[in-house]
């Protein structure tokens, strides 16, 4: 069913956009230059505090634009989970990377952006659990814990997204993301619970959402 | 700013505090469970009611299982639950005095199945091997014994 919402508010998403681009004009083609680096951070991380009070994790973005239609984009990130419950303790931190591009489909709103985009990510990370009570039918119940376990995984993402300048050099940013798993971060004995800046590593294909908040420094800006 | 581009912002950070929210219930089921059934072919083994009277244990328990739902005079069904402390498991077949042997050899795997279930464990059965004294052969029909998916053996006397 979450598959569904995701589905939808990725569709939702395109949907929307479609209206925008249409409306865009040609512009003359200018020789390359930089018109800006973002330096940016994942807000939408800080409603784990209250949805996902188990999980920790920052992420920062710093990109470089050109002619603010191409961007190359590198992504850094810590994520922290612990989970204590009446069954089990479970514990895991890791950090990730990305690295990739995006290019903006935007032409008439020339500081926004309207876009897609394409990253290579990576991510190292260890976990291990305790306190892991389980009854057993006829084999009784028993109290075990795991070793420390460390991972690497990686994966390629491509994301559909807005970014709009709320004041000057102030934007806010929203990116659907689609990620689809390339290597490691699972288990034969023991499956991590989330792969940093992947998500469920059960799922070969992971659907997520960023929320960005940028400052630019300009360049060339008319 | 664009206005449209507000709406989209409103509109799908609306979605995604949506799709973060869940309960705390465990919905899911928690078993891995191999389903057995066990038919008889021998004339003999019908008439004398061995499946009515069949019982299977592990030598481990203090307990032992009987089948479920309703049997019939050529087969009947059984949910068997191997050991999550070991990567064997050796059931003991009982009925009318006489007994056969089925021993299973897998591997496991422990899952943290969501956080409102806690931890599972995960079954993939590699071998197996058995007694002959009433079994005349027996069958791996699935062999990943998952909390979704059911394990299923076939054993015929």
């Amino acid at each position: 069913m979450v598959i569904y919402k995701y589905i939808f508010s990725f569709l939702f998403c395109i949907l929307l956009g479609f209206p925008l681009y249409s409306q865009d004009i040609e512009l003359e083609k200018d020789p390359w230059k930089i018109t800006g680096v973002k330096i940016g951070m994942d807000v939408g991380r800080f409603s784990s505090y209250i949805l996902k009070p188990e999980k920790t994790s920052y992420a920062g973005s710093l990109d470089i634009g050109f002619n603010n239609k191409y961007f190359a984009v590198f992504e850094y990130g810590y994520s922290e989970i612990h989970l204590e419950k009446t069954l089990y303790d479970y514990f895991s931190d890791g950090t990730f990377w990305k690295v990739g591009f995006d290019y903006n489909m935007l032409k008439k709103y020339p500081t926004d952006y309207l876009g897609i985009g394409f990253r290579f990510g990576q991510a190292s990370f260890d976990h291990f659990a305790e306190n892991i009570s389980k009854d057993y039918s006829h084999w009784g119940s028993n109290i075990t814990s795991t070793p420390l376990i460390k991972h690497s995984a990686s994966w390629v993402e491509v994301t559909i997204g807005v970014k709009a300048e709320l004041i000057k050099n102030v934007y806010f940013g929203w990116s659907a993301l689609i990620k689809v798993h390339v290597t490691g971060g699972t288990d034969n004995s023991f499956q991590p619970y989330d792969i940093p800046g992947f998500g469920n590593p059960s799922n070969a294909i992971n659907l997520g959402a960023n929320y960005f908040i940028y400052y630019q420094i300009p360049f060339n800006r008319k | 700013m664009n206005k449209n581009l507000l709406k989209i912002f409103f509109l799908l950070f609306s979605l995604f505090l949506m799709i973060n929210c869940s309960d705390d219930q465990c919905n899911q089921t928690t078993e891995s469970i191999l389903k057995t059934r066990m038919f008889v072919s021998d004339p003999s083994l019908i008439s004398g009611k061995f499946l009515d009277s069949m019982s299977v244990y592990a030598p481990e328990w203090t307990d032992s299982i009987h089948h479920v739902g309703t049997s019939s005079t050529d087969s009947t069904d059984f949910s068997l639950y191997l050991s999550p402390y070991s990567d064997t498991t050796t059931f003991i077949l009982a009925s009318k005095s006489m007994l056969d042997t089925v021993h299973l050899f897998y591997t496991r795997k422990l899952i943290l199945l969501s956080q409102e279930c806690g931890f599972v464990t995960h079954f993939n059965i590699k071998s197996f091997n058995y007694t002959t004294n009433n079994i005349d052969s027996v069958f791996l029909i699935e062999n990943e014994i998952t909390t979704d998916n059911d394990g299923y053996l076939q054993i015929y006397f």
